[in-house]
């Protein structure tokens, strides 16, 4: 392949991972076109180099630590630091987009105890809780891991994985309002402003059920931690209505950022890394948690029972929980880290950023985030029924 | 030379055998295989009767086969509409630049099919030049848009399966004996009574081969719905999809899905009937 089309392939690449962005669309298509890609070396151009790790240390496994994460959700650099730093090769892809769709193409494998090839997957914490109650978690390794002791206090007691045994957090994003003043014509603060009729045919909403529900929950005056069906059959009643008015334009993943920045919308429910990254090139755009509150959520590493390089991805881990690494990696993509003391090192080689609050949000942010109940499996598919019912899918 | 004419016929007789076998092992593999354990999970309905699968998805989803049946008429209709002068075109007045024009029929291909849909959405937009022009001739509302509604998803079905349309139909013309038309005009046939009663019904198998290469895909597509279309133009492939991965009720999804295949099967019948393609159907 000539240079000239390698670099226009990845070109065409990086154009449809900012239009298609973190949610959702590649999977699907890849399924659609038959590719299920598990398996496949297909980054394996963007992985490490060549040949195994040279002078690793005696008793290492041998081969690239494999990673699949969402698109856009690490900077550029880590991943050769790291190699530089361990001596390990790392094979990156950013090949989860919708946590249903990544389950369905690894619960297969995982029930027949098989090798999906890859050593750490991460994961909105429910899909989490389920993978660890299916028993597809290979228990963390904490001697390995000291920098465990930096996670954030509030995260290292989650009901889906007490004590942390087999995960830890990648980073946290709070779902919200996302606007474009311009169109709105003036601020908005309220989650209901999306039901505006003034901008019928110019809000879209996001597929993944618990950031959708709760936040109309919230506009409702409910609490998300304690939705029942009943409240969630309600909300979901609401949503239906405005879909069929044609008051929401479309559910999404967050291809809402390209919808955003081209005008077609006036405002979105959106995560707030994403329009951070949107103000580059449109910095009227505006992120907001309402007065009602905001969603929080976190993705966690998870190694899959049938790693075979299960060492290779502690050493991963305990890497990126160093407060000055994970500083870093928040440098490239603006979420909330969970690493303790990373505030004071993304200071140091970001200062705007650090003050900002979709990365350090302020206290009276922090009271309004709420985070969806943990619903059993059934409760799951039963929410999820009336939700797909009412998104019209 | 006796001896090889015999051996050749014992060859002839096994050679359509085995010429078919690696299709068939194929399809046996890759086709009926997955088609039973489809069968078999639209009835592993876990709490009550085994046709529970059937009947939601007769009950609740009506509306979405009606519309991805629709659209997928309407597409072909457009593709036949546009298509067919362009085959004709190609095949008995292009002359020297029949081989360009075919190639540019051909063209799109070598983009996928998700950037050239995306290519659309760029297109459609809001402010862009199509919604643009179509308000400064006054066909479009001034908050009108084309993005997100029907005419948009119809319209990237249309433009994604043209090619499917033209190339069959381009086939059937371009083997029509020329002079069959001289033909029908020695006998005093007007240029549009040759049309109508030479090359038309000698084309018919290209539009029957075309029409279907068209409506089937385009009923099952979920791409142009999800990219072109808002939630109220979702097609049934986006529910099948859904149900699939996220909702995981597996009974309804492939409950869906054979009656997505139990419709268009029918359809296809009752068009190859309207056509008297007796040797296709």
């Amino acid at each position: 392949m000539s240079h000239d089309s390698r670099q226009r392939d990845e070109e065409i690449h990086r154009l449809l991972r900012q239009a298609i962005g973190r949610r959702r669309f590649l999977t699907r298509t890849a399924l659609a076109a038959g590719g299920l890609a598990l398996g496949g070396r297909f980054l394996a151009s963007c992985g490490g180099r060549e040949g195994g790790p040279e002078g690793g240390a005696g008793g290492k496994s041998k081969g690239p630590v494999r990673i699949s994460n969402w698109p856009l959700y690490i900077d550029s650099e880590t991943v050769p630091d790291f190699e530089k730093a361990t001596g390990i090769d790392v094979e990156y892809s950013e090949d989860i987009n919708d946590n249903g769709e990544f389950f369905a193409k690894i619960d297969e494998p995982l029930k027949r105890n098989q090798p999906i090839d890859r050593d750490i997957i991460i994961l909105t914490d429910w899909m989490i809780g389920r993978l660890i109650n299916l028993g597809y978690a290979a228990p963390l390794d904490d001697a390995s891991f000291p920098n465990k002791a930096n996670l954030l206090d509030n995260l290292s007691d989650v009901g889906f994985d007490p004590a942390r045994k087999y995960s830890v957090p990648w980073m946290s994003g709070m779902a919200a309002l996302g606007y474009n003043p311009k169109k709105t014509g003036r601020e908005l603060t309220s989650v209901n402003d999306i039901f505006d009729p003034k901008f019928k045919g110019q809000v879209t909403m996001l597929t993944e059920m618990r950031d959708t529900l709760g936040l109309v929950l919230l506009g409702m005056g409910k609490d998300p931690a304690k939705a029942t069906l009943a409240d969630a059959k309600a909300a979901c009643a609401r949503i239906k209505k405005a879909r069929e008015s044609g008051q929401i334009r479309k559910f999404t993943g967050n291809d809402y950022a390209e919808d955003l920045a081209a005008g077609n919308i006036a405002a979105a429910f959106a995560w707030s890394g994403d329009v951070q990254g949107l103000r580059a090139d449109n910095p009227g755009l505006q992120w907001v948690a309402p007065t009602e509150g905001a969603m929080l959520y976190s993705d966690n590493m998870l190694i899959p029972k049938t790693s075979n390089r299960q060492d290779l991805a502690m050493s991963w881990m305990n890497y990126v929980y160093h407060p000055a690494h994970s500083a870093q990696i928040i440098a490239g993509a603006p979420y909330l880290s969970p690493v303790k003391g990373s505030g004071a090192e993304l200071a140091k080689i970001a200062p705007d950023l650090a003050s900002s609050p979709l990365v350090n949000p302020p206290d009276d942010l922090r009271a309004r985030l709420h985070v969806f109940r943990a619903l059993s499996d059934a409760e799951d598919m039963e929410f999820n029924r009336v939700f797909q019912d009412a998104i019209g899918a | 030379m006796a001896g090889t004419a015999a051996g050749g016929a014992r060859q002839s007789r096994a050679a359509p055998y085995l010429l078919i076998a690696p299709g068939v092992l194929w399809l046996a593999v890759f086709y009926v295989v997955p088609i039973v354990s489809l069968a078999q999970t639209s009835v592993g309905v876990a709490d009550g009767p085994w046709w529970d699968g059937y009947q939601r998805a007769l009950t609740g989803y009506g509306s979405h086969f009606f519309r991805s049946l629709r659209y997928a008429f309407a597409a072909t209709l457009l593709a036949l509409v546009l298509g067919y002068p362009l085959a004709y075109v190609i095949a008995f007045r292009a002359g020297r630049l029949k081989t360009l024009l075919l190639g540019l029929v051909i063209l799109p291909f070598f983009t996928t099919f998700l950037v050239r849909t995306f290519a659309w959405k760029t297109i459609l937009n809001d402010g862009g030049p199509a919604v643009r022009m179509l308000q400064q001739l006054h066909l479009l509302a001034p908050d009108g848009r084309l993005l997100d509604t029907t005419i948009a998803v119809i319209g990237g079905l249309t433009y994604n399966f043209l090619p499917f349309m033209v190339l069959p139909i381009y086939v059937s013309l371009e083997k029509i004996d020329r002079r069959l038309v001289e033909a029908a005009q020695d006998l005093y046939s007007t240029p549009r009574g040759a049309f109508r009663k030479v090359v038309l019904p000698l084309s018919l198998p290209g539009v029957f081969a075309g029409s279907l290469l068209t409506f089937i895909p385009a009923a099952g597509d979920f791409i142009n719905a999800e990219l072109l279309g808002s939630p109220n133009q979702q097609m049934i492939g986006t529910v099948i999809q859904n149900q699939f991965l996220e909702v995981r009720d597996y009974p309804l999804a492939a409950a869906l899905s054979f009656v997505m295949m139990l419709l268009i099967t029918l359809g296809v019948l009752a068009y190859a009937r309207l056509l008297g393609t007796e040797e296709l159907a």
